[in-house]
């Protein structure tokens, strides 16, 4: 197996340690050009199958890295990045060197944090002035957000916040606050999570 | 006469193919299956959806979405037949 699979690049010391990794591999490592290290583990296809299992793991070795030392800051891939080798992952971390670095500066020290409010199912909602009292309570504690797909006619809000680690207390408590205020509207919390929404770096193997 | 009728039905079949077209892809519609899952996924986590009907949807909707994208495959590739 020599193939390795991407799950994000950072700039910290390189990392390796045991756990479920995508594909049924072990342990999990990292590739390093120069002062960018890839964090990978080894499979033996270059297109995996986006299955429940390997997404759940993919998550769970990108939310360990983010937890190690205190915190740890990596730029996030989308499921799926798999490389013939180290050469060719080296050449894309030389390629894009640039805009890894741009990212990682983007989020360094900062968690995203998902938030969905739902409406109960005949309930009449006013999604624009909702949409602004939480805009009054949030935007005020977070350090970015970006509007998601309203993929449901029950959701009335669905945004990711990016958040400083060391206001992560503060957005909770304005949350709750939200919270106890729309008391008939469900809300659905989520994260912390690599902040997969506020990177827009895209690589590819053909690259 | 067979010329004139050759030109006459050749726009006609073409406007049936298109229109064919056009249904299967709204009868195979991805990114409204794929909505759905999400809705299904959304209502499951805040406990709305028992875990049994979530699972059942799931399953059902993860087979249609893998006929939709056989559909659009054939489609793009322009070999699906009309059958009358």
């Amino acid at each position: 197996m020599t193939n390795r699979y991407v799950y994000g690049v950072m700039n910290d010391e390189p990392v390796e340690f045991e756990t479920d990794a995508v594909g049924g591999a072990e342990r999990v490592y990292t590739v390093s050009h120069r002062r960018l290290n890839a964090v990978v583990s080894d499979i033996d296809t270059t297109d995996p199958e986006e299955t429940d299992e390997d997404a759940q793991r993919h998550d769970d070795v990108l939310r360990e890295i983010m937890e190690r030392d205190g915190g740890r800051t990596i730029v996030p891939m989308q499921f799926g990045m798999a490389f013939e080798g180290d050469r060719a992952l080296k050449n894309v971390l030389r390629g894009a060197r640039p805009a890894f670095r741009r990212a990682i500066n983007d989020i360094e020290g900062r968690i995203e944090l998902g938030l969905k409010i739902v409406r109960e199912e005949d309930a009449d909602v006013d999604a624009d002035a909702l949409e602004e009292a939480v805009a009054d309570e949030l935007e005020p504690v977070a350090a970015q957000s970006v509007p998601n797909d309203l993929f449901s006619d029950r959701l009335v809000l669905n945004r990711s916040y990016l958040v400083e680690r060391d206001e992560r207390e503060a957005f909770d408590d304005a949350v709750a606050r939200l919270e106890a205020e729309y008391d008939d509207l469900m809300f659905r919390y989520t994260g912390p999570f690599a902040p997969y929404s506020f990177v827009d770096v895209k690589i590819g193997a053909q690259q | 006469m067979f010329v004139l009728d050759d030109l006459l039905i050749r726009p006609f079949v073409g406007i049936v193919d298109t229109l064919h077209t056009m249904a299967l892809s709204e009868m195979y519609d991805i990114d409204a299956l794929e909505d759905e899952l999400k809705e299904n996924q959304l209502l499951y986590e805040l406990g709305e959806r028992s875990e049994e009907e979530y699972q059942r949807r799931k399953d059902e909707l993860e087979a249609e979405i893998e006929i939709a994208r056989e559909v659009h495959e054939k489609l793009a590739s322009g070999r699906v037949e009309v059958k009358s």
